[in-house]
């Protein structure tokens, strides 16, 4: 183990952009390909390590599969996270760039992070006399 | 599994010392290509002593403005370091422990106008 004390080392270069997760990607707005808003990235899923098994030397890191979204507001001011089933993926497949804001290479439309918001649009918003064109 | 659990998780060194707190996991996009960017690989885990999480990046960038509010979040990620992937022996629920001979690396970022 190296001291803790006097400057560290920096880290072996790599080839490809750093992201730091809370830094970069964590509670960044989500766009489409339109520029319309979907969605923030309230959290990330990767894909391993197994808990509490020995990693064996060598084994391939782990990758970013999917943007996380849902309702989190509750579990941000209480505590916890909301079961693994009731949160939102954007698989990273989907990411197209990711600045100050994170784009997507898709349309939001069929997205399930954009269904709250389709839902009210066609239940509710198109059910009041002229809410099915755009105001004039 | 899902990064937000493993944000603030304690990391021990190979004896069981404490050394830290998961702040921050840092990756690199040198993945396998897809058809618009990168996968993503985990390069290392930001390690943390005197703080749960990460704030604002302070610590790994080279911002000195606003002065004080640079100065305070600075302290309070002092001794901040940057363990790889291939020191990491094992991810718990409630700990992370890292192998022998682990090599503590600077969080500063090479890049520092990507913050």
């Amino acid at each position: 183990m190296t001291s803790p004390s006097g400057p560290l080392p920096p880290v072996p270069r790599v080839a490809g952009r750093i992201l730091d997760a809370q830094l970069h990607l964590m509670d960044r707005q989500v766009l489409d390909h339109d520029g319309v808003p979907v969605t923030t990235v309230d959290d990330l899923e990767v894909s391993g390590p197994a808990l509490d098994v020995e990693i064996p030397p060598g084994t391939a890191p782990p990758v970013i599969t999917a943007l996380l979204t849902g309702a989190v507001l509750g579990t941000r001011i209480f505590g916890g996270r909301p079961p693994s089933s009731r949160l939102i993926r954007i698989p990273w497949k989907d990411v197209a760039e990711v600045e100050v804001v994170v784009r997507l290479g898709v349309s939001g439309e069929p997205l399930d992070a954009s269904w709250v918001e389709r839902w009210v649009r066609d239940k509710i918003i198109a059910r009041i006399p002229g809410g099915r064109h755009d105001p004039r | 599994m899902i990064l937000g659990d493993l944000l603030g998780t304690p990391v021990h060194d190979p004896d069981g010392g404490w050394l830290g707190r998961v702040a921050d996991a840092r990756f690199v996009l040198d993945g396998p290509p897809h058809q618009l960017m990168a996968e993503p690989r985990l390069l290392g885990l930001v390690v943390s002593p005197h703080s749960v999480a990460s704030f604002l990046g302070y610590e790994r960038n080279g911002l000195t403005h606003p002065w004080l509010l640079a100065r305070i979040l600075r302290w309070r990620h002092r001794g901040s370091f940057l363990v790889l992937w291939e020191d990491i022996a094992m991810v718990g629920p409630r700990s992370v422990r890292l192998r022998p001979g682990f090599t503590r690396y600077s969080t500063a970022l090479e890049d520092r106008r990507q913050v």
